[in-house]
Parts: C-alpha cells; sequence; structure tokens
C-alpha cells in the first residue's frame, strides 16, 4: 500500500500478520509435538532444521563415498582382492572409474566386476614381479662381506 | 641342500603364462568378440560416460540429470565423447582410460532444461543475533540416452 503522508503512516497496522506466521510454519508441519502448531516453538525447530539441511549437505558427499567404498571392498573380497589393492591396481593399469561407477557395477553388473577384479589382480602379480626383478646380484658391487680389522 | 624355512622367499612364487601363447589367446578372443558385435549377437548395451565432471552408467532410453547448464538447445542431438566402458551381457570393452571414438557412439537429447527446487542456506549462531537465510536454485538440464552403438573395429 502506497501511504502518501506522515500522519497514515502513524495509523497503519500490521495485516498479513497471518501469512508471516504460514511461511515459517509450512515448514513445520511435519514435526512432532507443539513445534508443528506453535508459532514460537515452530521458528526455532525450522531454524534448525534449515542450519542442519545446509552442514548436512557437505557431509553428504562424504557419507556416500565411504558408502561407496564399503561396498567395492565387499565385492572386491568376494573376489579374493582387498579394497586397497584393487583400486591401486585398477589405477596402475589406467583404468579411471571413480567409486560410484564401480559401486553400481558391483552391484548391478557382476560379471564386469569380476573382470575388473581379474585385471587388478594379474597387473599385481606383473607388480610383483617387476619388483623382484631377475634374481641375480645387482652390478657394481664386487664384495657383499664387510671385513673388521 | 635341505629345505629350511629361509630357503625360499615368505611370499608365495607368483608365474605369469607364456607370453607367446597369451598373445595367441588374446588374438583368438579379440577375434570373437569382434564376430559377435558384427554379427550384433549381443542385448542390451551399457556404457560409463564422463559427462559434465561425473561419471554415469547409462544405457539406452534413460534420463539423466545434471546440476548445470548446458550450451545446446531443448531438441539438440548430442554425441558424448568420453566413454570409459562399455559392456553388454557377454563382453565388456574397458577403455584405459577412454574409448576410441570410432568404437562407440553414444547419442543423447536435450529434453529439458530448468531450476531446481529452492534449496534453503541457512547459518545461525546462537546468543550472537546471527543468522542468515540464502535460496538458492540451481540450473539443470534432463539429457534422454537415446542410443548406444558399437562397431567391430578391435585389432
Amino acid at each position: 500500500m502506497v501511504l502518501l503522508s506522515a500522519p497514515r503512516w502513524l495509523r497503519s497496522r500490521l495485516t498479513d500478520r497471518f501469512w508471516r506466521v504460514q511461511e515459517v510454519l509450512k515448514y513445520a508441519r511435519h514435526f512432532r509435538g507443539r513445534k508443528n502448531r506453535c508459532y514460537k516453538l515452530a521458528v526455532r525447530s525450522v531454524r534448525r532444521a534449515f542450519v542442519k539441511s545446509t552442514k548436512a549437505r557437505r557431509e553428504k558427499k562424504r557419507i556416500l563415498r565411504a558408502l561407496w567404498i564399503t561396498r567395492i571392498e565387499a565385492a572386491s573380497l568376494e573376489h579374493g582382492l582387498k579394497y586397497p589393492t584393487f583400486i591401486s591396481n585398477l589405477l596402475k593399469s589406467q583404468v579411471e572409474l571413480n567409486r560410484k561407477v564401480i559401486a553400481d557395477l558391483a552391484i548391478y553388473e557382476p560379471k564386469t566386476f569380476k573382470s575388473l577384479a581379474a585385471l587388478a589382480q594379474r597387473r599385481r602379480q606383473e607388480g610383483f614381479l617387476a619388483a623382484l626383478g631377475d634374481g641375480k646380484e645387482p652390478e657394481g658391487i664386487f664384495s657383499r662381506i664387510v671385513h673388521h680389522y | 641342500v635341505a629345505k629350511t624355512s629361509l630357503t625360499s622367499p615368505p611370499w608365495p612364487e607368483v608365474k605369469l603364462p607364456d607370453p607367446v601363447e597369451e598373445a595367441k589367446y588374446h588374438a583368438e578372443v579379440v577375434q570373437k568378440v569382434n564376430k559377435m558385435i558384427a554379427t550384433g549377437q549381443y542385448g542390451r548395451l551399457f556404457a560409463v560416460v564422463h559427462f559434465a565432471s561425473k561419471q554415469w552408467k547409462i544405457t539406452s532410453e534413460d534420463l539423466i540429470m545434471m546440476d548445470n547448464v548446458l550450451e545446446a538447445e531443448c531438441g539438440d542431438r548430442i554425441r558424448m565423447e568420453k566413454v570409459l566402458l562399455v559392456g553388454a551381457d557377454d563382453f565388456t570393452l574397458i577403455g584405459r582410460p577412454l574409448l576410441g571414438k570410432d568404437l562407440v557412439r553414444v547419442e543423447a537429447t536435450v529434453i529439458e532444461k530448468t531450476e531446481s527446487w529452492p534449496k534453503i542456506n541457512m547459518r545461525f549462531r546462537r546468543r550472537h543475533n546471527y543468522q542468515r537465510k540464502k535460496i538458492i536454485m540451481n540450473p539443470q538440464t534432463v539429457l534422454r540416452i537415446n542410443t548406444i552403438e558399437i562397431f567391430p573395429c578391435l585389432s
């Protein structure tokens, strides 16, 4: 409303209190107890609910990643591999699937997951053989025995 | 010489199969898979695609919603190029890290460009009379994956 003079301003009253209260109560309608009806209690609960939801949006990413990791660990143990082995060997074989997709494959495409586990196992064995080398002595060393005089 | 606990290393001995025989076996498998693809003996294909900085596991006729704007009008056909994995019932093709563009073709159409539901960001510090409330609506795009096709160009 456009009130054009000071006396009119002084005489104005708040007319949309109902809607201001409903704006808050509409977010509290599914709460338990008096906080879904009484404005004073609802304001506090709704404020806490909003703050918790903002913080939870950041935690959700961590929670979901932990869930995917648990699932991948369970699935790889079924194939005889541990999670760190599985993931590190997959990355060394240049397969860049993220944990969300590997967890989905473990649930819905078991054959594909089995082939990924076999790939990781094979890369692991090749890594061991590369690390062990030929079994010969390294060059440049002429004696391994220490003489004490 | 008698065998003690230190004659052989404590880890199990690992033997890889013979490389020549293995190469022959690999070539055979690749030939078989190529023939299967060429004759079309696969059912539904699924693919893992890297799109909008996320990886999606998709099949044909399914919907994808991303939390950003795409510079394409509604109804445009899009080809997704970064394919990481393609699979069917009997075989999977794993890319290291990506599969070739002449091997897979994933087509999608932009269906809808909307905003998300109003998400409320609130910060509150008790006893300090500090609260801030912000309503955020992110733009979203909905794509429908039309087809996933593979071509028999394995080697």
